[in-house]
């Protein structure tokens, strides 16, 4: 051990290190009071990080095309790092988990909403084909990108310690992949959704009687007249048109990031996106809800198309009036429509 | 029934086909940003896939 032996060696010699030490600081103050401050360098780094204002940032000069990398140090980047770790987990959470436990208190208190006077046998064309097509193409694809985007945020914490890293980074890959690509006929049910929809959404004065009744839903038996959708069913129509497009201009900002102007607009667009995300979730959590569990009947309008007649008299008065005068009104009138 | 799984059929074909598309339009940040003047080192298989 050539090492250690050197070090015993120079181990007798400390005592003459100490003196020679003393004689160089009582000689020479300045060098001596530099010694003392190894890490001054370093604080006045840290000064200087914090003296850059938002948006302020140090850049050098790059060769390659990717102007990007020029940014050298850009100190919003690390409230955008907080914002990931701290901030977003919290907004989640609550959002998706505050969501679930008011409607489990809904069902506790409320119980599920019932056709007041039961089923009547027969039934009356909800939504055509194509409308269940557009809306089961769009929700399954929220669906998996919902679950893939939550793994972003909060698979590490909770299904990285039960999957075990291997499996976690396999699913996580091909969540990705998912994510990405299913963005696309995401985007393509979204505009088809506002294109043969919008027409019956335009928000009116029946929707505020609706709201000031509550909807009916916490009366039995007592619902406000309503037109093909609702105030509570156009709310819906909104969050998803208009979350759905944040989602879909961030999320293109996301999959080519190269096209938003710098680091610090890219950073703005993935916290559009994750916190749309979170709200959005939540509000589904409702509509899937109140779509299944929690209304009966409901779900037959995007099942097989077809609800019980008492169902749309009690949640929709008005439209089946206006579908039941179409269907009695003579072949020559000019307001018969061909059947769907 | 039939326009549920419709839905799922269309959804996962178009988002093939993108991934294909998109494909033929992508290169990897290694020719990218590749010029005759700077040469970018190929990550590998971790990050941009093989190829």
């Amino acid at each position: 051990m050539p090492g250690s032996l050197s070090i015993l060696k120079l181990a007798g010699f400390k005592p003459l290190f100490a003196a020679f030490a003393l004689l160089f600081v009582l000689a020479n103050p300045a060098a001596a009071q530099l010694s003392f401050k190894p890490t001054a360098e370093a604080v006045q780094e840290d000064k200087l990080l914090n003296a850059l204002k938002e948006g302020d940032k140090i850049t050098g000069r790059v060769s390659i095309p990717d102007g990007m990398a020029a940014s050298l140090i850009q100190p919003a980047g690390r409230d955008w790092r907080d914002f990931q770790r701290s901030k977003l987990p919290w907004i989640g959470g609550v959002a998706i988990l505050g969501m679930l436990a008011l409607l489990a208190i809904f069902l506790m208190v409320r119980g599920r909403i019932r056709v007041h006077q039961g089923f009547s046998g027969r039934t009356i064309l909800r939504f055509a084909s194509f409308e269940r097509f557009t809306h089961w193409l769009t929700a399954s694809c929220f669906i998996i990108l919902a679950l893939s985007g939550l793994n972003v945020s909060f698979g590490r914490i909770l299904i990285l310690p039960v999957f075990g890293p291997e499996a976690f980074a396999t699913m996580s890959a091909w969540a990705k992949l998912a994510h990405n690509y299913l963005a696309f006929p995401f985007m393509l049910g979204l505009v088809i959704m506002f294109l043969i929809w919008i027409r019956d959404n335009i928000p009116g004065k029946l929707d505020l009687e609706w709201i000031k009744q509550g909807g009916g839903l916490l009366s039995n038996g007592k619902h406000p007249p309503a037109k093909r959708f609702n105030a509570g069913q156009k709310g819906i129509f909104w969050i998803v048109i208009i979350g759905g497009a944040l989602m879909s201009v961030s999320g293109w900002f996301l999959l080519f990031p190269y096209l938003p102007a710098n680091v610090t607009a890219l950073q703005f667009w993935t916290v559009i996106h994750a916190v749309i995300a979170m709200l959005f979730i939540a509000a589904m959590l409702a509509h899937i809800y109140i779509g299944s569990v929690g209304m009966e009947g409901a779900f037959d309008a995007m099942g097989s198309g077809e609800v019980d007649l008492n169902w749309a008299k009690e949640h929709h008065s008005l439209w089946v009036e206006e579908e039941q005068a179409k269907a009695s009104a003579p072949p020559d009138s000019p307001r018969a429509v061909p059947a769907e | 029934m039939k326009s549920f799984v419709a839905a799922l059929a269309f959804a996962v074909i178009a988002a093939v086909g993108v991934a294909m598309v998109l494909n033929t339009f992508q290169q990897s940040s290694s020719v990218a940003f590749s010029t005759t003047g700077a040469r970018v080192g190929d990550p590998g298989h971790n990050l941009i896939g093989p190829g």
